[in-house]
């Protein structure tokens, strides 16, 4: 039992939270942030094999202190510095590893042993350390990761012990981190003990900039404490008040606001009620600044160039960070089209989702990211949103895939979206002269213009694709026919492609995006 | 899914599945999972997210219900819609366009200040508005630009009132306020920004920083291959551009050399003004002083950059009354002669009146007239006013000028040795040895006495000169020289180069057709006649000594027709237009109609020296009764149907000689048409297709009133003194065509020159039309012409060489 002023970032603990049943669980978490409001305490929790999107301030009635572990001490140094660029192998790095882990196989209880076994065993070994040349990092092999990996399930903790000296003596930028990560590597040469593949993917990773092509991020490198938590308490957007799920990066003075005010139409965000007010004396926007390229009924759709118009680009990605994960905002916006979907009503168009599109995609993506914002949310829009995604590609002439990774909530939604359109063909076909209706996996390709790869990881996941008889066969069980029937039964909102009026143009054309 | 014995085959994205519903498969339980043969294709996500706890509770009822059921989703945070205050928030109505909604990607950035006020600021505000008028909007646009002036320093007090239009008290307030504001402002301003990345790379990580440039843009290869493609473009671009500059360059230099050109003019005239000199005799002198010695000194290629070039010919003109109609003739008239000895003598010979001529002649008119855009206007000379010119020495005033690209022989002196008959010849002879009794091949005829000179781009200009003996020679028929061409020809040939005639004969006014026809024979007079391909082959030797001097002069007439195409080429053989038989058929009638008419015509001519009373008869009596009348259309009637006939292929002998016939034919029309010669607008031959370039000149209305004598040839500089009507007075034209102004003979004897001819002829000669007659006879021809430009060159060299024989 620990007492309240003990807690620390990295501590680990049950902490209650109610779920949507209403009923009270106690999901481990870990502490993220603590902050003294008015001399009471609050703690930033990421709920372990929860998405950071739930991650809550709490206060400490809600913390099971008897249950409560305590990070290792050398490992949870660096996460005091709380320093943009935190370095891998902290406390926060761990939380993906050991989450990983125990998604696999071991029990929590078990890993969370394992864990803090495991720095003790290593603080042991790498006496003379940081004598080592620093530049052999990049020197890894590829068949030693391999046999890492497999190491990696009972080492799966990070935190290297001699990494106190550098971190105090380097500033804290890319080349600091670098120099650091070379050590694991080191190491285990050496040693012949397992590194975690985190952090050996940010040791050998880029350190400084992201990839500058599609706008998500898939290595961590750049996770740190602060992008890890939220940083909006809350957004006023029109009618609606929005509770981010992640960091975004409005200007820093702007996230102390309890509220941050956005203009509905163009997205600025101001401090105040009153600022918004003026604002909106002189904004005379009633839709997205952009051409509206489609629209049935309520729905229209507004194309924006990235590179023409960046104020609402910006604003459109910050606003879009705040519910997107992985999206990055470390780049310009110029490489990018914004389509906009909005839903008009006689105050306006107002939006309700939108995805972004490379303008050249060297990697066959139709979409970067694609967002329906959350009071739109299991309405069908997001559906509706890739629709129109797959509707442009049909006038490109391509196929395409959504960027990756893809968080939760996309793969779920393009699974959905997938799974409907593949089996709307399927018993679509009619078979022809008594044979038997019978497709290549390109003609439905080329029809939906589906990518290939995500028609077959579609038919694999609904268990279409049999081995009968010497050949492949698609089998359409009664329950999988039902099924989609009911689902489309409720999927009324759907693209008219005559009411899309687009040209697609040849952005290689052009000398500039 | 262990029954997998086998190896599967791995899953071809090409080949089709067959679909099986589950009722069709009895034996479902035999199908294996592909799970194992087929890799599991990655789900996309991140691995540790993959592995959520909501995210696989999702999946799993998802696969279990084949539906979303409302526990099962993956919860989100919670989001509210019930922003009470919104109307009152967002005012007034939108209503929805028809038309999809289309932006101006540059209209947005309107001048709005970019600072928004808050509440503290309002009462700010209100404060401030006890003692003064402030606006919102207003404060919001001085802060705006304190903010936008600041970066981490502070605009001072002073600098803020450079930058803000305002009263004094207003900024000392409002600056006041804000560096305190500022101050207690925690971000770095007031208006919200995103952090700017830094150049020094310390804000790579800073999570705050957003939106950084990208240093290096991608390229693709085909962007790569698109710059080289646009740099050549540029290149291009370039290059025509510096041309441009060029050109526009030298049209300066062109303008201002026409204006030197036009005060010296100015000069010229005051200076004749204050000499008296009303009637250009001082200027004329002058100008003939200076010709001649240009004449002889130059025997080759002379270039000279002067517009026109005019050549007169002296003629004699017993009909010149009618030229009394033209008030502005009449006018002119009134000079006197040009004192030259030479026209003395002609003067004599002549009557007085018509004679009179105005002493500025054409070429000098025509030399100020400036024009910017110098081609088309010339062809519209009136071809009266020049008319006058006439009677002055052929290297009076208006002398030929020479002209770039043409080649000039210096004349031969010694045919002026030559005793007359009479003093017309004697004047005549003067003119000898440029003109020359002339036939044609196509048509078959004698168009009298012309002269060739090679004009522009090496056409063959004839010059054609009206005598009394015009209704006699009409009718000689080129056939009727066949018989002593042999002999002849070897002189023509030898005449052709050398531009003269050793021993050139007279024609005489009286002389009949059997005279004129023995002084031909008898190599007294010369006789021009081009030669057929038949002929060179009934006698080889004439054939290899005419040869390479044809070849030469065919060098130059083919480049001459084919001017108009820009395809000067070699020149080639040559070959007669149309076929001997018909201009046999038509000799034959010719010959009948001369005889009817001979004597009737030299009883008019008689008349007429004596008298010259024809003249107003032919006037008033257009379409009457005149021996001339019948004589000029039955000559029109030959013409005519040596056009109509010429295009007709089966007639003739040799189908080679045919087509080329046919494209002789064309071939003439073809450049007079395009290169705007004037029409007649009377001509009824002009109508058919084929008219070569002599008809042109003659042509003769044949049905109307109207003699109209456009003569506009193509001719080789070649002279015979012979003499009726008027003078040919070939203006040359500078760039596109040649085309020698269009004189409108009255033919004295032949046919009374009415005064409503004469006007149509200026009008046709003002209007300039090409294809006057028949646009699409005309058109078809040029059509053809343009394809077979080569052959055109022949036929021009077929029409237009013409052998010289002398009687």
């Amino acid at each position: 039992m620990a007492e309240v002023g003990e807690i620390i970032e990295g501590c680990r603990l049950p902490v209650l939270r109610r779920n949507q049943d209403n009923e009270d669980e106690w999901p481990l978490a870990e502490i993220l942030s603590v902050k003294d409001i008015s001399g009471r305490k609050l703690f930033y929790v990421h709920y372990i094999d929860f998405n950071k999107r739930l991650d809550e301030w709490v206060t400490h009635e809600r913390l099971d202190l008897k249950k409560i572990q305590f990070p290792k001490k050398e490992a949870k140094t660096p996460t005091k510095n709380g320093l943009p660029g935190s370095r891998p192998g902290s406390p926060e790095r761990e939380v993906p590893a050991s989450a990983q882990a125990s998604g696999k196989t071991l029990p929590i209880p078990v890993q969370i042993t394992l864990r803090f076994n495991l720095p003790k065993e290593r603080e042991a070994i790498p006496g003379g350390e940081p004598d080592q040349p620093l530049s052999s990092s990049s020197c890894l092999q590829p068949n030693h990761r391999s046999t890492k990996r497999k190491v990696e399930v009972v080492s799966p903790a990070t935190p290297v012990p001699s990494e106190t000296a550098p971190t105090s003596v380097f500033p804290q930028n890319g080349s600091a981190r670098r120099a650091v990560a070379a050590q694991p590597g080191r190491k285990r040469k050496s040693n012949c003990l397992g590194t975690d593949e985190d952090s050996q993917d940010s040791s050998d990773g880029i350190p400084s900039a992201p990839r500058m092509t599609g706008s998500l991020v898939s290595d961590r490198s750049h996770d740190d404490i602060v992008t890890r938590m939220k940083n909006i308490e809350c957004i006023e957007l029109g009618r609606h008040r929005l509770k981010p799920w992640y960091f975004s990066p409005y200007p820093q003075e702007l996230t102390t606001l309890p509220v941050l005010y956005l203009c509905e139409f163009c997205l600025k965000y101001g401090r105040s009620l009153k600022c918004l007010q003026r604002h909106l004396t002189k904004c005379d926007l009633r839709h997205p600044p952009g051409n509206e390229i489609y629209r049935k009924g309520t729905i229209s759709f507004f194309e924006i160039d990235g590179r023409k118009n960046k104020s609402y680009s910006q604003n459109l990605c910050l606003l879009a960070k705040c519910f997107l994960d992985h999206k990055t905002l470390y780049y310009d916006t110029d490489p990018f089209l914004f389509y906009v979907m909005t839903e008009y009503d006689c105050k306006g168009f107002h939006i309700v989702g939108y995805f972004s599109k490379e303008k050249e995609s060297t990697e066959d993506y139709n979409v970067a990211c694609i967002l329906t914002l959350p009071p739109y949310q299991r309405r069908g829009y997001g559906k509706l949103l890739i629709e129109f995604s797959y509707e442009l590609s049909k006038v490109e002439g391509k196929t395409g895939t959504p960027e990756k990774p893809l968080s939760d909530l996309g793969l779920l939604s393009y699974r959905s979206y997938w799974s409907q359109t593949i089996l709307e063909i399927l018993m679509g076909l009619k078979s022809e002269s008594g044979e038997r209706p019978q497709i290549t996996i390109n003609e439905i390709s080329e029809i939906t213009s589906i990518k290939k790869e995500d028609v077959i990881s579609t038919l694999q996941y609904l268990n279409l694709i049999n081995y009968y008889k010497g050949q492949y066969i698609l089998t359409l069980s009664e329950d999988i026919v039902d099924g989609h029937e009911r689902a489309m039964l409720k999927r009324l909102l759907r693209i008219d492609s005559k009411c899309l009026h687009f040209t697609p143009k040849d952005w290689s054309k052009r000398g500039k995006w | 899914m262990s029954k997998l014995s086998f190896r599967a085959r791995a899953l071809d994205a090409a080949k089709p599945l067959p679909i099986y519903r589950g009722k069709d498969m009895p034996d479902l339980n035999d199908c294996v999972s592909i799970n194992r043969a087929v890799p599991q294709m990655p789900t996309g996500m991140e691995k540790e997210e993959e592995s959520e706890h909501h995210l696989q509770r999702a999946i799993s009822a998802q696969q279990v219900f084949r539906e979303k059921k409302e526990s099962m989703v993956i919860p989100v945070p919670e989001a509210e819609s019930n922003v009470n205050y919104y109307n009152r928030l967002y005012k007034g109505e939108f209503k929805q366009p028809k038309q999809f909604i289309h932006i101006q990607p540059f209209n947005l950035d309107n001048e709005q200040p970019d600072y928004d006020m808050d509440s503290e600021d309002e009462t700010l505000l209100n404060r401030l508005n006890r003692k003064m008028e402030i606006k919102p909007l207003q404060f919001e646009i001085m802060i705006d630009r304190l903010e936008k002036a600041s970066s981490n320093q502070l605009v001072t007090l002073q600098e803020a009132k450079l930058l803000l239009n305002e009263d004094d008290y207003l900024i000392k307030a409002v600056y006041d306020y804000w560096v305190r504001k500022r101050k207690n402002c925690r971000g770095p301003s007031l208006i919200p920004q995103i952090k700017q990345e830094k150049r020094d790379g310390s804000t790579n990580n800073d999570p705050y920083v957003a939106f950084r440039r990208r240093t290096e843009k991608m390229q693709t290869r085909k962007n790569r291959k698109n710059d080289e493609a646009s740099y050549e473009k540029m290149l291009k671009l370039r290059r025509e551009f510096s041309r441009a500059i060029t050109i526009l360059e030298m049209i300066k230099r062109r303008e201002k050399t026409k204006r030197e050109l036009l005060h010296l003019t100015l000069e010229v005239v005051e200076k004749r003004y204050h000499l008296g000199d009303y009637g250009g005799e001082i200027l004329n002198e002058v100008k003939i002083n200076r010709s001649e010695k240009e004449l002889y000194a130059t025997p080759a290629t002379l270039h000279n950059g002067n517009h026109h070039k005019v050549q007169e010919c002296k003629t004699k003109h017993p009909h010149h009354l009618s030229l009394k109609e033209e008030a502005s003739d009449v006018v002119r008239q009134k000079k006197k002669y040009p004192k030259k000895p030479k026209a003395e003598a002609l003067i004599t010979s002549q009557q007085p009146t018509p004679e009179t001529l105005p002493v500025i002649n054409k070429s000098d008119i025509k030399q100020y007239d400036f024009h910017s855009s110098d081609e088309d206007e010339f062809p519209q000379v009136p071809s009266p006013v020049s008319e006058p010119e006439e009677e002055n020495d052929p290297d009076g005033p208006c002398a030929f000028r020479r002209r770039a690209g043409c080649q000039y022989y210096a004349p031969r002196l010694d045919q002026a040795n030559h005793s007359f008959d009479n003093s017309e010849l004697a004047d005549l002879d003067k003119l000898r040895y440029r003109h020359c009794l002339t036939t044609l091949t196509v048509p078959r005829r004698c168009i009298g006495f012309a002269r060739r000179r090679i004009g522009r781009g090496g056409r063959v200009i004839m010059d054609r000169i009206s005598t009394e003996h015009d209704p006699v020679l009409k009718q000689i028929d080129p056939e009727m020289l066949n018989g002593f061409s042999s002999s002849s020809q070897t002189i023509d040939f030898s005449s052709n180069f050398s531009r003269t005639n050793a021993s050139s004969k007279h024609c005489e006014n009286r002389l009949s057709l059997s005279e004129i026809l023995s002084n031909i024979r008898s190599c007294r007079l010369q006789c021009f006649q081009p030669r057929l391909l038949n002929l060179q082959d009934s006698d080889n030797e004439e054939c290899t000594s005419r040869k390479p001097g044809q070849t030469v002069n065919n060098k130059r007439v083919s480049a001459a027709s084919v001017a108009l195409l820009n395809t000067s080429k070699n020149g080639i053989s040559v070959t007669g237009g149309i076929t001997e038989e018909q201009f046999q058929t038509h000799q034959q009638q010719l010959v009948q109609m001369q005889r009817q008419q001979l004597a009737q015509l030299q009883q008019k001519q008689q008349s007429q020296h004596s008298s010259q009373q024809t003249h107003p008869k032919a006037q008033g009596s257009s379409t009457s009764d005149c021996m001339s009348k019948t004589l000029d259309s039955a000559s029109a009637h030959f013409a005519a149907s040596a056009v109509v006939s010429a295009p007709v292929p089966s007639r003739s002998e040799v189908a080679k000689e045919q087509s080329t016939g046919h494209n002789n034919i064309n071939g003439v029309v073809q450049p007079s048409g395009t290169s705007k010669t004037l029409y007649s607008t009377n001509m009824a031959l002009s109508s058919s297709p084929g008219i070569s370039a002599v008809q042109l000149v003659r042509t003769v209305g044949h049905t109307t009133t109207n003699h109209l004598i456009p003569a506009l040839c193509t001719s080789s500089p070649q002279t015979l003194p012979m003499n009726n009507s008027c003078l040919t007075n070939a203006v040359h034209l500078n760039n596109v065509s040649v085309v020698s102004p269009v004189n409108v003979h009255i033919n004295t004897r032949t046919s009374a020159p009415s005064p409503t001819a004469l006007k149509l002829a200026t009008v046709a000669a003002s209007m300039d039309r090409v294809p006057k007659v028949t646009p699409s006879s005309a058109i078809s021809s040029i059509a053809r012409e343009n394809h077979e430009p080569e052959r055109l060159g022949l036929n021009g060299i077929a029409e237009t060489t013409v052998a010289m024989e002398v009687t």
